[in-house]
C-alpha cells in the first residue's frame, strides 16, 4: 500500500481543517468570507495520491465539514468531483511545479464548491432567479474563490512538497521493506 | 436747630448729601430684582474650597442607581404578574447564562457562532441567544460543552418580530447579508426607517420584548409583500460574550 493514508501525519493534517474553519482568522477574510480550506488541502493530496484516494479523501472531508456547519447544504458531491478531477490531473500529467497552476486550480475548485453550495441554498430556499445575481451567494462565491486562489500558491505548494516527501518515504519503505 | 434734610426744600445740593442712602437703596433693589443672584454666586465662590468632595457625589449617584434598580425590579415583578394573568411567557432576566464565543463565522455560507457552554450548563436546542443590545440568534445544536448558534443573518433564520410603535407583526428573514429582511403581511404597514424592531410581547418561543434592530430601509411599493431591511443592534462580528436564555 503506497497511499498517503498510511502516513498518520498526513491524515492528521486533514484533521486540522476543522480547527482552521472554526478559527476563521478575521485578517484572512475578504468581505467577511474566509478561504475554502478544504480545497486548499484536497488539491495537493489529489495531485500526489491519485483519483481514488482523493475521491475518498474528498468524501470524508465533506462529511467532516458538513458536521461542523448548520443547514442541509453539503460539501460531499463537490469535493468528491474535485478529488477525481485533480487526482486524474496528478496521475496523467507531469508533476505540478508552477505555483500559478496551483492558484488557478484552487480558484476553479473553490468556484465549483461555492456554486454547488449556492445552488443547494437557492433550490432549498426557493429564491427567485431575478435575485440570484444580487444575492449574497454571488458575492460569497467571488470573495471565497479569489481568496482561495491567492492563498493557494503559498499554502498548497508547502503541503504539496510535504505530501510528496511523505509519498517518497512510503515508496522507499515499500521498496526496501521494513 | 437746623431743619431735617427731608424737610428742606428740594435742591441738588441736598440730594448730593444723601447719595449713600440712594446707592444702598439701588443696590438692595437690584438684589431683590435678581433674587439675590450676586449674593448666591459670591457665596458659592467664597465657599468653593469647602464644597463636598466627589465621594459624596458618588454616594448620591449610587443612591440613584439603587433607586432605579429597585424601581426596575418592582416594574419587572409587576410585569411578571400581569403576564402570568394573561398566561404569557415569562420574561425573566434571571434565567440567562453567559457563554463565551469560541468561534465566529459571521459571513459566507455559514452564518454561525460557536459558544463555550453546552448541555451540561443547561443549554438546549432552540434557546435564544442575546448579545449586548439585543437578540442575535437561536441555538441550533448543543453538545455537552459547546453550542452552535444560527445567527439572525443566516438564510435559514426566520422569526416573528414586532414593531412596538405600531403594534404590528412581521417576519424577519436572514438573507445572508448583515441586514436581515423584514416582511410584513399587511399591504400598508405604515412603518418608517428608524422604527425599533423587537420580539413580540406575546412570544412563547423567544423572550418577549427583546430589541432586535432598527428598520433601515423600507419598500412599501413592493409588488407582493412590503419589506424592508433591518440593522441589528447587536453585531455578531464584535461580540465576545453572549447570554443564553434557558428555560
Amino acid at each position: 500500500m503506497s497511499n498517503l493514508y498510511n502516513r498518520p501525519i498526513c491524515v492528521a493534517s486533514g484533521l486540522l481543517l476543522p480547527f482552521l474553519f472554526f478559527a476563521n482568522p478575521p485578517w484572512l477574510t475578504l468581505m467577511g468570507v474566509g478561504p475554502c480550506w478544504a480545497v486548499l488541502w484536497l488539491l495537493p493530496w489529489a495531485l500526489v495520491d491519485g483519483p481514488k484516494s482523493a475521491a475518498i479523501a474528498g468524501m470524508l472531508l465533506g462529511c467532516l465539514l458538513d458536521g461542523m456547519t448548520l443547514g442541509d447544504a453539503t460539501y460531499i458531491p463537490s469535493l468528491l468531483c474535485l478529488g477525481l478531477w485533480w487526482g486524474n490531473l496528478g496521475v496523467r500529467r507531469e508533476p505540478f511545479e508552477r505555483r500559478l497552476n496551483l492558484g488557478l486550480l484552487a480558484w476553479l475548485g473553490s468556484c465549483w464548491v461555492g456554486i454547488t453550495l449556492w445552488l443547494q441554498f437557492v433550490l432549498r430556499n426557493h429564491e427567485e432567479p431575478s435575485q440570484w445575481l444580487g444575492s449574497w451567494g454571488f458575492s460569497t462565491v467571488l470573495a471565497q474563490s479569489l481568496l482561495t486562489g491567492l492563498i493557494a500558491p503559498i499554502f498548497c505548494s508547502f503541503i504539496l512538497l510535504f505530501f510528496r516527501k511523505q509519498k517518497a518515504l512510503i515508496l522507499e519503505k515499500n521498496r526496501f521493506g521494513r | 436747630m437746623a431743619a431735617p434734610i427731608w424737610a428742606a426744600p428740594f435742591r441738588l445740593k441736598n440730594l448730593l448729601k444723601i447719595w449713600p442712602i440712594i446707592i444702598l437703596a439701588t443696590a438692595l433693589f437690584v438684589v431683590r430684582w435678581t433674587k439675590g443672584a450676586a449674593f448666591a454666586d459670591f457665596y458659592a465662590l467664597a465657599l468653593r474650597p469647602f464644597w463636598p468632595g466627589t465621594a459624596q457625589k458618588h454616594w448620591i449617584e449610587s443612591g440613584l442607581d439603587i433607586q432605579l434598580q429597585s424601581k426596575l425590579r418592582l416594574l419587572e415583578q409587576d410585569n411578571q404578574r400581569l403576564r402570568a394573568l394573561l398566561s404569557l411567557e415569562r420574561a425573566s432576566g434571571e434565567e440567562r447564562i453567559s457563554a463565551p464565543v469560541i468561534s465566529r463565522v459571521p459571513g459566507g455560507w455559514w452564518q454561525q457562532i460557536e459558544l463555550g457552554k453546552g448541555r451540561v450548563d443547561g443549554i438546549m436546542n432552540g434557546a435564544p441567544v442575546l448579545g449586548p443590545g439585543g437578540l442575535i440568534g437561536i441555538v441550533e445544536s448543543a453538545t455537552p460543552f459547546t453550542s452552535r448558534v444560527r445567527l439572525l443573518t443566516s438564510p435559514k433564520s426566520r422569526i416573528g418580530v414586532w414593531v412596538p410603535r405600531l403594534k404590528r407583526h412581521g417576519i424577519l428573514t436572514g438573507v445572508g447579508t448583515s441586514r436581515p429582511k423584514l416582511v410584513f403581511l399587511e399591504k400598508d404597514p405604515q412603518v418608517r426607517p428608524g422604527d425599533l424592531i423587537s420580539t413580540s410581547p406575546a412570544s412563547t418561543l423567544l423572550p418577549p420584548n427583546v430589541p432586535i434592530g432598527v428598520l433601515q430601509s423600507f419598500d412599501s411599493a413592493a409588488s407582493f409583500e412590503p419589506s424592508g431591511f433591518v440593522q441589528l443592534i447587536a453585531s455578531p462580528e464584535a461580540i465576545d460574550w453572549v447570554q443564553i436564555q434557558v428555560r
